[in-house]
């Protein structure tokens, strides 16, 4: 061979090697992540939920997706969902055809679904001073409610508190009711337990039946704009003598006492994550899939419970889920990021409403929720609504082979029976939370917990510690950390860890040096064993 | 041979290198497929660690310069009509300059500074110069982002267009007027088919759907999308989805405003795919910024019609005026036809490369999260490592739940949590120990929006003392005449910008008294940040003096509500009752105590950085009804209108770099003797003078960062330094548990302190904590409690607690697991990431303490593959050669 032939030889070595390194490049790249699977998708709505959304709001970032949300109130939720101003609404009442000053109250023309995001109890936090110490084991019936919301009741003397604390008398001091002064969810839920339980209290005071988002502020009483305001007129100094109703994370995340309401068992209790799991036990559903109110709420049940746990005032926030398929907002991106979004938050972000001060869906909803997800595949056949199974969630309301329990609501303690009306009141000395006042009976797992407001264990533990010790969970450590193989919408795969810089590309640069050599080592050794033969 | 054989093996190994690189790792400065391989082999290796290793000192907290891909260009712009005889007529010549700092490896919502000067001077200032906001102004520059470049190299497809810019109403893009005004009609750099009555369109929609008036003068200007559809963007429902008045998502183009010298600077958010998928700019596909002066559109010859007149029209507002009210403008010099051709083509185009977007966990992992709460600090930080935890199968779920601190830390003693983010050493109520381990450098920011007085821009320092932040905090500020009857405030300053030590410090701004300047949003939960920040006012001889009610020099005194309040403490209470008296019917319906809801303090620090951001204060006494019949209520005042802008509030310095706010410099030193006081801003070099103070921290004691030892130490340390330490049980977690939060220390304290955007790096805002330097016993501290949780069996020698051990906290504790890797990695970061030196010395240190947990299979799968193909082809020649070998014999 010709010195000559030999560079050619090498020549296309050289070439067909830097052609196959540049096809293996394209296979990399082409595996790094889909660009813009998600898309960047809007809301805005209800405070009640708002702590817990913002968080899912937040886990969801790390998984790519990209969501704001407003907080300006149910009704303003509602109202930007009907003008296609956003993507999604949070409320807690269904659209009501027409609102308070008469002005219409529906989606317009848009397609949609509702959908129960998350559960809990309407808290009632309030401020009350007994020298300079602040009162914290209130407890109250739904008729001295009612009575202070619409200022029968005016005085924190009143002889019908008193008896509801078992003959503890407060100081005489005005009371000063806290309302919203935003068109509100809270106060939507609040008002329709009024007028389905209290309507001889509540309805001269409003002046007809039925619910409003916009509470009538009158006489002593003040009015915020949203739970957080409301949250600061309460706990600031001026709040001596307030008592407002809010969501149960709002006084859990500011550490402030809320009222023990007597439900229909007889028993005062608080809205934990179990007695609203309880409660919720009692919710009809509307189960009628052709109605447009499908998976709304019908909550007389809840009120009358009759177990001594339940919380009357426990109830669902919705999402406003836009289903049509020309819906002038939406693309396939946005769909699968609200798809995904949501199943997220009705699948593993469950685990944490306890530790928040909400209390988790229970399975037969996160379900019927999957279930209303899909309709944005239907509407988009590009939009990946596969692989979701609600029993795999961590969700700690599940009870292996039947959905439609609420494995929360079996564990939850008993009240204390210093919660009993003519018993107690518990906790007379000032506890430094409330769980000092119900501690859990037999039946209830063990804890020390000192935990937010929740007297038991708080489902953020029970993922990690009840998987691998409670078998009633169904949920084995071992089965969690499979991982889908199938992944979602180009959500990154094995290749695309850019910058994570682990160990698969080490194995990227091995495979790359071992094609390098594969190319070259048999075409040198070819050619010096032809060169020996030549030279022999 | 043999040599230039194995020579051209190596090129070709450094051609691979340097092109998988990129294909592996973000690569802000990606190459083009096209491009010749040889070149960015170079570029890709020429900038070995040595460059990586030099991050210059006192640099903005962590940000990357990008110097190198910034963009300048200067431009001669005129206005020149043609007059009656003919004849050119200039009316307007000016060389205008325009900057933009970055334009390359952009992520969504990265705010970009464009500047520009030599530009007409503006007139009639808009209060909210985005989007629709803008269109009422004379002589603004319209900045837009649109699809596309300006090169005539490109296909068509790929340039850009009118159409392919982005525009959030119809209004910006679509007009229909009568004849009279239809002055684009006259531009007499429009082509003879654009001076047609109905333009810019064809075929023209429908009457249904696009419903049009014959006799009037129409322009659309529609928008076609990504996927190549048209919006005819005729009303808003034939907009684009994206566009959405309203919506919580404001708009980013902007008709900005040139001060009195022509100069005019702003901040610019780009959006990607994921934001504006209609857009659709990524690191496929690209886009510019184009950035158009408005100039006065140039007219054509007919002089005679009314058109005409309009079209020479040069502005009815003197310059630097403001048009809060929007009142008419002169169209022919304002933005409202910026694609007409005179204004279109005095365009500068920006063009930008997006990165990639960073890799994020799967929705579908069902693996149960390891759930953490606690600080806000961490919460940009969490969101960066997220990933590098998720997506490793040997690694596990983390999750950052925002809680207050100290609720988080009860959670996690009481079992709760698997550990808690916390930034000082909480009260142990339990039995049970608790480790402490630094995570993270980061703090607080004093963040601000400050329109300097007549419209000549924003502020770009702020100095702030502990005794005004203690006058703000406190409501000492009476905020109107309302909080002016509320006794003990008559003779206060009305607000911050009138308290004549605050002008002191800030001079020149402006002086107008407003209720958001009165206060600082702050935080309504207990928090860390409160405390250190209520600290540093403690700390502060003259603010703790205010505070107990000494009055300051001009006579200003503390609230009577807030005095001798004890400082520090980690929530801050509404203390005010005083509620005005008032004639206004409003305020009858409503009483409440005023100077509490002026402060309005929120839930979480995240939503005050967003208020700043808006520029729109959460002071509660804007009073509102439906109807005249219905009752009044309070809500939030409005937002503030840009050029009047003056609003303040307590943000992570995470957020504060992520959204680009501006942060006050706080004083650390007072004037004294002939030395003038010193202020510091939260740089990384500050950031380190502070935590090289941070003292006595062990195992189960949190470090202490003296306010005091501060000031007296380190007065170039800034005071919102915070250490974050992850905080967990030492007896009692379950093994898994211990394992996960040992683990996620270990890769937090190393791998998670590279500065960086990418998965696994540390975000700006954060300093990174190294094994050397100011951070050493930081680190040697955190790697201890990472072995102690693991361990799970308590505190070593907990009965000797009054032992002073703290000096060497590292000294007798094990070696760290990982081998002693040169730890140059922290720094080496700060440059982009695409030296693969770097790369390997990391690697070394992030898989070496987590074990050696085989790969999955699919992994291995293509390199074993391969060895085996690459044995069989050595064998092939080999045997071959035998064979005739023996066969020759």
């Amino acid at each position: 061979m010709t010195p000559a032939l030999r560079r050619l030889h090498l020549r296309t070595w050289v070439v067909v090697l830097a052609a196959l390194l540049t096809a293996f490049t394209l296979v990399l790249r082409t595996a790094s992540p889909a660009q813009a699977a998600y898309a960047q998708i809007e809301g805005s709505g209800s405070t009640w939920s708002e702590l817990i959304v913002r968080q899912w709001i937040a886990d969801v970032d790390a998984m790519g997706m990209k969501v704001t949300y407003s907080s300006g109130g149910s009704s303003q939720g509602r109202k930007n969902f009907a003008q296609n101003v956003t993507d999604f609404g949070i409320s807690e009442i269904p659209y009501q055809g027409v609102d308070e000053y008469g002005a219409a109250d529906t989606a317009g023309k848009r397609a949609f679904a509702y959908l129960p995001i998350v559960a809990g109890g309407t808290a009632f936090t309030y401020q009350v001073r007994v020298g300079g110490k602040l009162v914290k084991n209130l407890r109250l019936s739904g008729d001295t409610i009612a009575k202070i919301f619409t200022n029968k009741i005016t005085d924190w003397s009143d002889a019908a508190i008193t008896k509801d604390n078992n003959g503890r008398k407060l100081p005489s001091l005005r009371i000063i009711p806290v309302v919203r002064s935003d068109g509100s969810g809270t106060t939507a839920q609040f008002t329709t337990w009024l007028d389905k339980e209290h309507p001889k209290v509540w309805r001269p005071f409003f002046g007809r039946s039925g619910l409003t988002s916009y509470f009538p502020r009158k006489g002593t009483a003040i009015a915020a704009s949203g739970s957080d305001q409301v949250m600061n007129t309460i706990s600031g100094d001026a709040g001596n003598g307030t008592i407002g109703y809010v969501e149960y994370s709002y006084p859990v995340s500011k550490k402030f006492p809320v009222v023990k309401v007597l439900n229909k068992a007889g028993y005062f209790v608080e809205p934990t994550e179990h007695n609203v799991a309880v409660a919720l036990t009692k919710a009809r559903i509307n189960e009628n899939k052709s109605s447009p109110l499908y998976l709304t709420q019908i909550l007389d049940g809840v009120y009358r419970a009759t177990d001594k746990r339940a919380y009357p005032l426990s109830s669902y926030s919705y999402m406003l889920l836009p289903t049509g398929a020309k819906d002038q907002r939406m693309t396939t991106a946005k769909r699968q990021t609200l798809v995904d979004f949501m199943f997220y938050s009705l699948c593993e972000g469950q685990s944490k409403a306890g530790p928040y001060g909400y209390s988790p869906l229970p399975l037969n909803l996160v379900q019927a929720g999957f279930a209303q997800l899909a309709k944005l595949g239907t509407a988009d056949k590009g939009v990946n609504v596969k692989n979701r199974d609600a029993r795999r969630c961590n969700n700690p309301t599940f009870v292996k082979g039947d959905l439609s329990r609420n494995h929360l609501a079996e564990i939850a303690p008993q009240p204390a029976a210093c919660d009993k009306v003519g018993a107690g009141p518990c906790g007379t000395a000032p506890a430094a939370d409330t769980g000092a006042t119900d501690k859990p009976k037999a039946g209830a797992q063990p804890t020390a917990a000192a935990a937010p407001g929740a007297a038991a264990p708080s489902a953020g533990a029970a993922p990690q510690v009840a998987a691998s010790t409670d078998p009633e969970t169904g949920q084995p450590v071992a089965a969690a950390a499979v991982v889908d193989p199938e992944s979602i919408a180009g959500v990154p795969t094995e290749l695309t860890s850019s910058a994570l810089g682990d160990r698969k590309e080490w194995f990227g640069a091995i495979a790359m040096l071992e094609l390098l050599l594969i190319v070259t080592v048999p075409g040198a050794l070819a050619l010096y064993f032809r060169r020996r033969g030549a030279a022999r | 041979m043999r040599r230039r054989l194995v020579r051209g093996g190596l090129a070709l190994l450094v051609v691979a290198t340097a092109v998988v690189g990129p294909g592996f790792r973000l690569a802000p400065l990606a190459q083009p497929a096209g491009a010749a391989p040889a070149q960015p082999a170079e570029a890709a290796l020429a900038q070995p660690a040595g460059a990586a290793l030099a991050q210059p000192a006192g640099a903005a907290l962590a940000r990357a310069a990008a110097a190198s891909s910034a963009y300048g260009a200067s431009k001669t712009l005129t206005r020149a009509h043609v007059a009656a005889d003919g004849t050119t007529e200039v009316v307007d010549e000016r060389k205008v300059t325009v900057r933009v700092d970055q334009t390359t490896g952009l992520q969504g919502r990265q705010r970009l500074r464009v500047s520009w000067t030599g530009a007409h001077p503006s007139a009639a200032r808009a209060a909210n110069p985005y989007g629709e906001g803008g269109m009422a102004q004379e002589y603004p520059v319209v900045i837009l982002q649109c699809r596309g470049v300006d090169s005539a190299s490109v296909p068509a497809s790929q340039r850009l267009s009118p159409e392919t810019c982005w525009t959030s109403t119809r209004q910006q893009r679509s007009q229909m007027v009568t004849e009279r005004a239809a002055i684009w009609r006259k531009d007499r750099a429009a082509s003879t088919g654009e001076r047609e009555q109905k333009t810019g369109i064809s075929p023209w929609p429908s009457a249904k759907v696009c419903p049009d008036v014959d006799f009037m003068s129409t322009h659309l200007t529609p928008f076609v999308a990504r996927s190549g559809k048209v919006f005819p963007a005729c009303s808003s429902e034939t907009m684009p989805p994206e566009a959405a008045t309203g919506a919580s998502f404001p708009p980013a183009e902007i008709a900005a405003f040139t001060d009195l010298e022509g100069k005019g600077e702003v901040q610019y958010e780009v959006r990607s795919a994921v934001e504006n998928e209609s857009l659709g700019c990524s690191r496929s596909v690209r886009c510019s910024i184009v950035v158009i002066p408005i100039m006065g559109i140039s007219c054509g010859r007919d002089a005679a019609t009314p058109a005409d007149e309009e079209c020479r029209k040069p502005g009815q507002w003197t310059a630097g005026s403001s048009n809060s009210a929007s009142l008419g403008v002169d169209a022919a010099v304002s933005p409202s036809y910026w694609w007409s051709e005179s204004n279109w083509k005095g365009r500068f185009s920006v063009p930008l490369s997006f990165g990639l977007p960073p890799d994020a966990c799967n929705v579908l992992d069902s693996r149960a999260p390891v759930a953490f709460y606690g600080s806000e600090l961490l919460s940009q930080a969490a969101l960066q490592w997220a990933p590098a935890y998720c997506l490793r199968k040997d690694r596990f779920k983390f999750q950052h739940n925002r809680m207050a601190d100290d609720v988080a830390f009860t959670l996690m003693q009481g079992g709760g949590a698997a550990a808690a983010f916390v930034s000082r050493g909480h009260a142990d109520e339990g039995a049970t120990p608790v480790g402490y381990a630094p995570v993270a450098v980061t703090g607080f920011a004093v963040s601000y929006v400050v329109d300097k007085p007549g419209n000549t821009g924003e502020a770009l320092r702020l100095r702030l003392n502990a005794r005004l932040l203690a006058k703000l905090l406190t409501q000492s500020y009476p905020a109107s005449y309302s909080g002016r009857q509320r006794p003990g405030l008559e003779k206060n300053p009305l607000s911050l910008n009138t308290d004549p030590e605050f002008i002191a410090l800030n001079p020149g701004l402006d002086k107008q008294a407003r209720e958001a300047t009165a206060t600082v949003l702050s935080l309504s939960e207990s928090s860390d940040v409160i405390r250190t920040l209520t600290a540093y006012i403690a700390a502060d001889r003259d603010a703790a003096a205010f505070v107990k009610g000494k009055a300051d020099r001009w006579g200003m005194k503390v609230n009577p509500a807030y005095r001798a309040i004890g400082l520090p403490r980690a929530e801050w209470p509404l203390k005010d009752t005083f509620v005005p008296r008032s004639e206004l019917e409003c305020r009858k319906e409503n009483p409440a105590p005023y100077l509490s809801q002026v402060a309005a303090p929120v839930s979480s620090l995240r939503k005050i950085a967003e208020a700043v951001l808006d520029a729109w204060p959460n002071v509660q006494t804007r009073c509102e009804r439906a109807t005249m019949s219905d009752p009044w209520k309070l809500g939030r005042i409005e937002r503030q209108g840009v050029g009047n802008r003056f609003m303040i509030g307590i943000v992570t310095l995470g957020d504060a770099e992520r959204f680009g706010l501006r942060t006050a410099e706080l004083q650390t030193q007072r004037a004294s003797g002939g030395r003038p006081a010193r202020f510091v801003a939260p740089t990384s070099t500050a950031l380190k003078a502070a935590v090289r103070e941070a003292d006595g921290g062990t195992l189960g004691k949190a470090f202490t960062l003296d306010p005091t030892t501060l000031r007296a130490e380190a007065p170039r340390a800034y005071p919102g330094t915070m250490i974050v330490y992850a905080a967990a049980r030492l007896e009692g977690l379950a093994k898994k548990q211990a394992g996960d939060v040992a683990q996620f220390i270990e890769v937090a304290t190393r791998r998670g302190q590279r500065v960086g955007t990418g998965n696994g790096d540390l975000p700006p805002g954060y300093l990174p904590i190294t094994r050397t330097g100011a951070t050493a016993d930081l680190y040697a501290s955190a790697q201890e409690a990472a072995d102690a949780i693991r361990a799970q069996k308590g505190l070593p020698g907990s009965a000797d607690e009054g032992d002073d051990k703290s000096d060497t906290p590292a000294a007798d504790s094990p070696a760290p697991s990982a081998p002693a890797a040169p730890l140059a990695v922290p720094t080496a970061a700060a440059t982009p990431p695409t030296k693969s030196s770097a790369v390997a010395t990391t690697r070394a240190v992030t898989t070496a303490p987590t074990g050696d947990t085989p790969a999955p299979l699919a992994g291995i799968a293509l390199p074993l593959l391969l060895g085996l193909a690459m044995v069989l082809g050595v064998a092939a020649p080999a045997a071959k050669q035998l064979v005739q070998r023996r066969s020759r014999r």
